[in-house]
């Protein structure tokens, strides 16, 4: 039976259980309804929003180098801080939110396996209680852009004949819906996939109780089933860059591929680029 | 309280979706959280005699990924609305009580008068993002094109 290739950075519901109040660890919740933390979170879990707190409202970007390190500080992480992130949705969100911390070069990144789902399915205790940690002084050495692609990366890389893998659903991958089924059909305004990607929806690689899928059937799934193999250097995309985020951490962290990019763009920017190629 | 608003050619009460509007407009990002969460909370539990509808997939709104269910009646010239909403999706579960508390009781005419683009008159889309709003707009429309439907105004 194969084994996560690090699975040092999967905790379980107990271990965060445990970790409540541990000085040296920082939860945060991740959720895709901005609202679900209000609703009631675990014990000394700190909220981060996607798209309130990591976005800039202005341009297309995630905040800054400055902005991040007054977020952190107010939030009471350090740069030694062990931040440990759990969400909605299969940690979906709780991905996308480490992925931004591991651009600005955060070192100690965990994932609670399950998430808010298994949590609450667990019936362990939540609080409407908001942490007051004091304040730190969180400094950003130097920013990880080793694991975001740009659109002239995607270029040169399907120049190269590198894989690509489009984590959308089989109806957005072939071009007959522009956003997932049920989801308004917004954003691009081309439908289809880009040359050369493989579709494997991001979902593949969850449980149905929002864990992810065992070593032996990632292996089946990613590389028997789409070829991937070690040393490959791997983009990953979707829509805007949220679904393909849990699938870097699975390529990443549970497969151990060095050289994975998530394509934040995505299809809001690739089917919206003029003369940008196009497969269906 | 009876609130009003003062138009240039008339003095009228102010409607009830007008007062909600306004205390949104003057909340800042918490107090939106918290006005939204104790909509969610208090939405009123969908009657027996729909549960089975509900339960075979009638009634929901498709544009939106959350399950949300309506039911529109108009008795006695008045509107009312049933919904139902997961609790594991306290923003859509929020905005559907808001509407609901809004709506039921006012005449048809009344909704058919509310804002096109509620949600950005609420402010949400500026204070929650703008990319969680489509889902938002999508109930928002049904309901009021399921009320003008119901009560025949052309």
């Amino acid at each position: 039976m194969a084994e996560y290739v690090h699975p040092e950075v999967l905790v379980s519901t107990q271990w965060v259980a445990d970790h409540a109040n541990d000085p040296n660890v920082r939860i945060v919740e991740s959720d895709e309804d901005v609202l679900l933390y209000e609703v009631g979170h675990i014990e000394n879990a700190i909220k981060i929003d996607w798209q309130t707190d990591l976005q800039d409202q202005l341009i297309r970007d995630y905040i800054d180098k400055e902005k991040f390190e007054k977020l952190l500080s107010e939030k009471g992480i350090s740069n030694d801080s062990t931040v440990v992130f759990y969400g909605d949705k299969s940690n979906w969100w709780a991905c996308y939110a480490m992925w931004v911390f591991k651009l600005f070069g955060h070192e100690n990144c965990l994932i609670m396996n399950g998430g808010r789902q298994k949590w609450i399915e667990e019936e362990r205790p939540i609080t409407k209680d908001v942490p007051n940690f004091p304040a730190t002084d969180y400094k950003v050495s130097g920013t990880n852009d080793a694991i975001r692609a740009f659109r002239d990366d995607v270029v040169t890389h399907i120049g190269s004949g590198n894989p690509l893998i489009d984590v959308r659903s089989p109806k957005e991958f072939s071009g007959e819906l522009l956003h997932m089924e049920a989801y308004p059909q917004e954003g691009a305004l081309r439908g289809g996939h880009i040359p050369g990607a493989d579709n494997v929806p991001w979902a593949t690689a969850a449980n149905e109780d929002g864990t992810f899928k065992s070593a032996d059937d990632l292996q089946s799934i990613y590389m028997e089933g789409k070829g991937l193999k070690e040393g490959d250097d791997i983009i990953a995309y979707c829509r805007i860059g949220e679904r393909s985020s849990h699938t870097w951490f699975v390529l990443t962290y549970l497969l151990g591929f060095k050289d994975v990019k998530n394509y934040d763009g995505s299809w809001t920017e690739w089917g919206n680029l003029v003369k940008a190629p196009i497969e269906k | 309280m009876l609130r009003y608003s003062l138009h240039p050619f008339l003095i009228r009460y102010m409607t009830k979706i007008e007062e909600i509007i306004e205390a949104f407009q003057e909340a800042d990002y918490q107090e939106t959280l918290a006005m939204l969460l104790d909509y969610s909370e208090s939405l009123p539990k969908l009657p027996e005699k729909y549960i089975e509808q509900r339960n075979s997939g009638f009634n929901r709104v498709p544009e939106c990924e959350t399950p949300v269910f309506v039911w529109i009646e108009i008795s006695d010239g008045l509107v009312h609305i049933d919904a139902d909403v997961p609790e594991e999706s306290p923003t859509v579960r929020g905005f559907v009580s808001l509407l609901v508390d809004s709506f039921n009781g006012a005449t048809p005419e009344e909704v058919e008068s509310a804002p096109l683009n509620l949600v950005h008159n609420l402010g949400l889309d500026q204070k929650l993002g703008t990319r969680r709003m489509f889902g938002l707009s999508a109930v928002y429309n049904r309901i009021k094109s399921g009320v003008k439907a119901a009560s025949g105004i052309q």
